[in-house]
């Protein structure tokens, strides 16, 4: 497997992530041209082996849920990866009537090689290929590693939701569905969702790197108390002034600040549905 | 036995599935497949039904409407238990799951689901706006997801997507004719209002498949052409041959039929 995902995602192992994890998958979907057969084949598969990690790998607690997406050629490999039980029994679907033992028959049915690996560091890689007809190469430039979801798993208990995206090409389809879930779930309006909305586009536009300049790095926390939404993205396109950006930032954020993060620009930015 | 395949070390922490004894399930395949025995048949629907339901559901979680794929489900499930071979000694739920799916998939492929998506999604977002506009008129400011989930039975998924495709899909009016129906002029708004007894589908549930036999052959062909082909009943009465008139009264009859038929069948049972 490639040593740069195009997607590496991370967030604690709750039912309710699952959903995140669909959205992603539906933003590299439409960047790729992947048609909607293929996207649900996938999008099955991925959410059964999600849903293991969530009900199995941690016991009744939670922990965290990694998953990176790898696009190549013809084929789609998704990597679901826990650090909790270990090789464990895949059966999910408790308490739910007739889905005992579904999970693993049906992403057997689904993915075209699937593969269980025990990860030096403890917990379980589920590795899950599909074969797929994208419209669009999106080749991930050669060297840049996703420097953070990969290597901090820890503090995700807030409800935050970390993301390396690259290339630039799937930011905007990215971000934009996983920002309007976290402010769906941070009890926004669907007006205060469609500001959300709209800011991700332009932080997407703003923050969208050359071609080969590496991955972005998105940090979400969703604050449902608050209806807030707190987002840091970087690094910055470098250089550039805020621009555009900054009208919509002044427009729509309640708060924002940049900041130095070792070479690069890092943006924080609050939204509330109050403003 | 198929608990034992899979859930060796958890079968303590959870109550296992009721799992039948392995040799009356055999039993009944045997007197299926064996003996025709169209009750055997039906005893093993009605516990497997759970299953197709469940695939159906975490399949077809973007298909609309869903009781089309739980019918197609139901016929995968159907085909499952013809051609299960009991005595390999294998749990019928690892034959059956990617039997079930395999149709589940062949009805995407050859229905153009990937071409008809986007208009399930489309009219989606036509009800959740119309939701979100009555709404904040009703409430005075905007709905929460939350709230429109629940104002039109739908998961905040579903309603996520929808807003997705209005913010993606602003700039094409929603009334604009949908594909493939320019003949009569329909629009997704009127497509949304013919509901052609869907819902009472869904209530129907289950055991609709096993009775469908009990249809006459033309009735059975309007009921596939509607809910599996995703046909328009003018659509169906060209292809039949009648008015669209007789089609919506043949559809109504038919749907009468299997409610009387399941009904018939609870009270059996």
């Amino acid at each position: 497997m490639a040593e740069n995902p195009n997607v590496c995602l991370s967030l604690e192992s709750r039912p309710e992530n699952v959903l995140i994890v669909r959205q992603v998958l539906s933003g590299v979907a439409e960047a790729a041209g992947i048609n909607a057969l293929e996207l649900n084949d996938i999008s099955t598969a991925v959410s059964e082996a999600c849903n293991n990690v969530v009900q199995h790998a941690y016991g009744d607690a939670h922990g965290p849920m990694e998953v990176e997406l790898y696009l190549q050629p013809g084929t789609l490999c998704a990597i679901v990866r826990d650090h909790g039980a270990g090789i464990r029994p895949l059966i999910d679907g408790a308490g739910e009537e007739g889905a005992v033992g579904i999970g693993l028959p049906l992403i057997l049915a689904l993915a075209t090689r699937v593969e269980f690996v025990d990860p030096p560091g403890g917990g379980l890689e589920v590795h899950l290929e599909f074969k797929v007809t994208a419209e669009h190469t999106l080749t991930v430039p050669a060297g840049s590693i996703p420097a953070w979801s990969r290597h901090s798993t820890s503090d995700l208990a807030d409800g935050t939701v970390r993301l390396d995206i690259a290339p630039a090409e799937i930011v905007r389809a990215v971000m934009g569905r996983v920002v309007c879930a976290l402010a769906a779930r941070a009890a926004f309006s669907t007006d205060g969702i469609a500001h959300a909305q709209e800011l991700a586009d332009s932080l997407a536009a703003h923050t969208a790197n050359p071609p080969g300049t590496g991955h972005l790095r998105v940090g979400i926390i969703p604050a449902p108390g608050a209806r807030a939404l707190e987002m840091r993205v970087g690094p910055l396109r470098s250089g550039a002034e805020l621009g555009d950006l900054e009208h919509v930032l002044s427009r729509l954020a309640e708060d924002y600040s940049v900041t130095r993060d070792g070479p690069s620009e890092v943006l924080a930015v609050r939204l509330t549905e109050t403003r | 036995m198929s608990s034992a395949t899979y859930s060796p070390a958890a079968s303590g922490t959870q109550p296992a599935t009721p799992v039948f004894a392995a040799e009356g399930e055999a039993a009944l395949f045997n007197r299926w497949q064996g003996h025709a025995d169209t009750a055997a048949r039906e005893a093993l629907v009605s516990r497997y039904m759970p299953l197709a339901r469940s695939l159906a559901r975490r399949y077809g979680r973007s298909s609309e409407p869903f009781e089309d794929l739980l019918q197609v489900a139901s016929l995968g499930l159907l085909k499952a238990i013809d051609r299960f071979d009991a005595s390999r000694g294998f749990p019928f739920r690892a034959f059956a799951v990617p039997t079930i799916l395999g149709e589940m998939r062949r009805y995407f492929r050859d229905s153009g689901w990937a071409v008809h998506v986007p208009r399930s999604v489309q009219e989606r977002a036509l009800k959740v706006r119309g939701a979100q506009e009555g709404l904040t008129n009703q409430a005075g400011r905007a709905p929460t997801v939350g709230q429109i989930a629940q104002f039109l039975e739908l998961d905040t998924e579903e309603v996520i997507d929808a807003l997705q495709a209005i913010q993606s899909y602003e700039t094409v009016s929603l009334d604009a004719q949908a594909p493939g129906a320019e003949e009569d002029g329909a629009s997704y708004g009127d497509s949304l209002g013919e509901e052609d007894g869907r819902y009472e589908l869904v209530e129907l549930g289950a055991t609709v498949a096993s009775v469908m036999s009990h249809l006459p052959e033309r009735e059975r062909r309007i009921l596939h052409m509607r809910f599996v082909e995703d046909l328009t009943q003018s659509e169906i009465a060209e292809r039949i041959g009648v008015s669209q008139m007789q089609v919506s009264r043949l559809l109504r009859r038919s749907l009468e039929q299997l409610r009387t038929l399941t009904g018939g069948a609870a009270e059996g049972s």
